[in-house]
């Protein structure tokens, strides 16, 4: 008798856990990646393994390689942070939390040069890629993912 | 001053005794027709109480079998009403705890359910994007969204300045 109430009670518990989640702050993952096409591809970042078959075909490389990066983890959501290689930085500047996601400005500078801005609201279950220039035989992609 | 039938009645009974008896044996007008009738009397009244008596009671006996009878009933009575509520409190609380499991199952399944349509609102927007046209005049920006699992955002920019390799440096 007692173990029904204890399994009913942790049943009851696991339910109302599962649909009321607590909200957490969360970590922003944000990368300067460059994909290629090389002879003997090395494993892709582990940020990059959830949607690396995506990536290959989307831009039809078969390495990618992370130049600069920055975890970011927000508390306010209205935090700022950089991203940077030797000649790239990407600047991020979250401007609130919606229940989807966040907030983001994002500008790509080329040493000091601005070459794409843009305004988005990332969502947790969704990553954002963007296409950058092209590097030598290979692509500068921006990564964004909400950990 | 006994009348003849107080008289008669007692000397059935054979309760007269003495001067008593044989003056009232001595009035009886046919003595033979009268002892005749009280043997058949007494016969009688043996007969009456051996048929009826394992039918009375005692007032004592009566008084306990009445008590009997009636606990009887009232315990059958008790013991039907038990049977025929079924609601008693343990089952009334776990029938209570498990409507409650069953309504909390059934909430979780349709929000789950529901789950697809709202993600689908939650994918990545883009709300504003530029390329700087002094540094790429000839750019040009999309939007799309994987159909995969994935569901990655891309933004496809195209015609943006090429860049030597070096460029890929940490």
């Amino acid at each position: 008798m007692r173990l029904r109430w204890l399994l009913l009670t942790t049943f009851l518990a696991l339910v109302m856990s599962a649909a009321n989640p607590a909200p957490a702050a969360e970590t922003v993952w944000s990368g300067l990646v460059i994909a290629d096409n090389v002879p003997e591809p090395t494993a892709a970042p582990v940020e990059l393994k959830k949607f690396e078959q995506t990536l290959r075909e989307l831009f039809g490389y078969n390495h990618f390689n992370v130049i600069g990066e920055s975890s970011k983890r927000l508390k306010t959501g209205e935090e700022d942070w950089l991203a940077s290689s030797k000649y790239f930085s990407l600047r991020v500047d979250s401007r609130g939390e919606t229940p989807a996601g966040y907030v983001l400005d994002l500008k790509l500078f080329k040493e000091k040069e601005l070459l794409l801005e843009t305004e988005a609201k990332l969502s947790k279950s969704s990553p954002l890629v963007i296409k950058g220039p092209q590097v030598g035989g290979g692509q500068l992609l921006l990564v964004l993912i909400v950990k | 001053m006994k009348t003849f039938e107080e008289k008669w009645t007692a000397w059935l009974d054979g309760q007269l005794t003495g001067k008593e008896l044989d003056d009232f044996e001595a009035s009886l007008p046919d003595k033979a027709a009268a002892e005749a009738e009280k043997l058949e009397v007494q016969k009688l009244g043996t007969l009456l109480k051996r048929e009826l008596g394992a039918r009375s009671f005692s007032n004592e006996e009566f008084f306990s079998h009445q008590l009997r009878e009636r606990i009887a009933r009232e315990t059958a009575q008790a013991r039907d009403g038990a049977k025929s509520t079924w609601w008693t409190i343990p089952r009334l609380v776990w029938t209570g705890a498990t409507s409650l499991a069953l309504f909390l199952i059934c909430a979780f399944v349709v929000l789950h359910g529901t789950k697809p349509v709202e993600q689908s609102e939650y994918l990545t927007q883009i709300l504003n994007m530029r390329v700087d046209p002094a540094v790429s005049p000839n750019a040009t920006i999309s939007v799309f969204e994987t159909t995969k699992q994935d569901r990655v955002t891309v933004i496809w920019t195209e015609g943006l300045q090429s860049l030597p390799s070096d460029y890929a440096a940490k």
